[in-house]
């Protein structure tokens, strides 16, 4: 099992989608722990693939089809992990670009390694209004709410974010972090948000360190 | 005038600073197409190119970033605005500026960014769409009259690649092409792999006269990228680093550099053999002035 597990990880840092899904299938035909699978073979891949991305060792295109691998095993896994063990949800995630920027590909990204790492991820997409990011966090129940703005003309859309969620009084029960290139810890401190995230590893790291 | 590539032997040449900074300052709003101001507020834009002609600009850029006809469409609401217009009316006030200010001894470029859209694996971009996106652009500067060509900002080569030949169709003028880079540990490189090495060999066989790098870095920065890149190629070189990196304060961008420690950094870029300077993101008229006065005294 331990090789398996090896093959697993390397399908992830190799990108190798079709490698992935086959070795995610015959994990279940051997009747191997699935979360044991997830967290010791694949997921450590996307780990690895997200530390040699902040390494500068791989760069955009390795991160994408690596997530993409993930993906593909996660298909093939979730509905084995759904109907077996407790289904172990790290939490759920609004994601989306604050409305009047369409900056999409560091959100796409967040997102992707968000839902890699076994997050439950809504996508809104670019050009998304601040109403709309809480009412679908309420919908889904979401523990987070992630803001991306690449344009310092439209980060105080993120701002509004939050003002929306104490509006509704959900300040605490719906987390936020904020994200894109002008941000920055102080930034996010300043409009009260509760994380910045500077990269897509980043972003994971805090969801996981604070969805507990 | 001289023809521009001429004179790049001659003289270390002044490309202009950054033009969104300008204009989110005269109230450029959120979620507006820069580009649509050539042809809603031409008064605007002719007061920022004079500016950076007064503060002594070899070579002024058009507004015209983000107005492929594939950007134009991402980023507007509602219908786009037509590419052709917005890039022939960003040439030509842009030209105008240089006559009636009497600035008839400088250049202008057309200024060319990227598509905004990925190529695989990261998105489904074709070589194709991208070529005839700069095509439409490139045919409409040339219209409205520019010297040269500007492509900056890429981060891709297949990208830029592109754009440097859409120029090419059309245009026999010359083509400057900028990437843009970070420094990782083993060295400089695009956000999807893209290395110095790369562009010194692939964007001249495509047709590039220049070639550098902008944005992304600040000017302490780039100094070694311009003495790697001018070790990798004789084609000439041009760099225009962003002024520091911005800071946000209450809700705005401010960039902390002064033009004098700006002007100062870029001076060693040229040391380090760079045929031509400006500045990207952050750096006003003020930022230009200071660099043509350490230019003028190096000469």
């Amino acid at each position: 099992m331990k090789e398996h597990l090896e093959q697993c990880m390397q399908a992830i840092v190799d990108g190798d989608s079709p490698k992935a899904a086959e070795l995610a299938k015959a994990s279940l035909d051997k009747g191997y722990p699935v979360l044991e699978v997830i967290e010791k073979g694949f997921a450590r891949g996307i780990r690895e693939v997200g530390r040699l991305w902040e390494e500068g060792e791989l760069f955009l295109p390795e991160l994408v089809i690596g997530a993409e691998a993930m993906k593909k095993a996660m298909e093939v896994l979730r509905p084995a992990l759904e109907a077996g063990e407790a289904a172990e949800k790290l939490g759920r995630v609004v994601i989306g670009t604050i409305e009047g920027d369409i900056h999409d590909i560091g959100k796409t990204l967040v997102a992707t390694m968000l839902s890699a790492n076994g997050f439950e991820v809504t996508d809104l997409g670019a050009d998304v209004p601040v109403k709309r990011f809480v009412d679908e966090a309420e919908k889904t129940g979401a523990d987070w709410i992630a803001v991306s703005a690449l344009l310092t003309t439209t980060m105080p859309g993120q701002k509004r974010v939050i003002d929306e969620l104490a509006s509704r009084s959900l300040r605490g029960k719906i987390r936020v972090m904020v994200g894109g290139a002008p941000c920055s810890k102080e930034w996010a401190a300043e409009i009260g948000a509760d994380g910045y995230a500077g990269d897509a590893v980043a972003a994971v790291a805090l969801a996981r360190q604070k969805t507990a | 005038m001289k023809p521009f590539l001429e004179s790049l032997g001659e003289r270390v040449l002044l490309f202009d600073g950054g033009m969104g900074s300008m204009l989110i300052a005269a109230g450029l709003g959120e979620g507006e197409a820069p580009d649509v101001w050539n042809i809603t507020r031409p008064d605007v834009l002719m007061g920022v190119h004079k500016a950076f002609l007064d503060a002594g600009a070899d070579v002024i850029q058009t507004n015209t970033f983000g107005a492929t006809p594939v950007k134009l469409a991402a980023s507007s609401r509602g219908a786009p605005p037509d590419a052709a217009k917005v890039n022939e009316a960003g040439a030509t006030l842009a030209r105008t500026a240089i006559r009636e200010f009497g600035f008839g001894d400088r250049w202008l470029a057309g200024d060319i960014g990227p598509t905004g859209e990925f190529f695989p694996p990261m998105g489904v971009l074709t070589e194709a769409r991208a070529f005839e996106a700069f095509r439409i652009q490139a045919e409409a500067l040339e219209n409205g009259v520019v010297d040269i060509f500007l492509i900056e900002t890429m981060y891709d080569i297949r990208e830029a690649v592109a754009a440097v030949r859409a120029v090419r169709e059309v245009s026999v003028k010359p083509v400057v092409c900028e990437l843009t880079m970070e420094r990782k540990k083993r060295g400089y490189f695009t956000i999807v792999g893209d290395t110095p090495a790369r562009a010194a060999e692939e964007l001249p066989a495509a047709g590039a006269d220049m070639i550098g790098a902008n944005c992304s870095m600040a000017s302490a920065e780039m100094i070694d990228l311009a003495s790697e890149m001018r070790a990798l190629t004789k084609t000439p070189l041009l760099f225009q680093p962003n002024a520091g990196r911005p800071e946000m304060v209450s809700g705005k961008a401010v960039y902390r550099q002064t033009p004098e420690e700006f002007a100062a950094e870029v001076m060693k870029i040229v040391e380090a053999g760079a045929e031509a300077v400006g500045g990207c993101c952050g750096t006003t008229p003020e930022f230009i002035r200071a660099l043509r006065a350490k230019l003028d005294a190096w000469r």
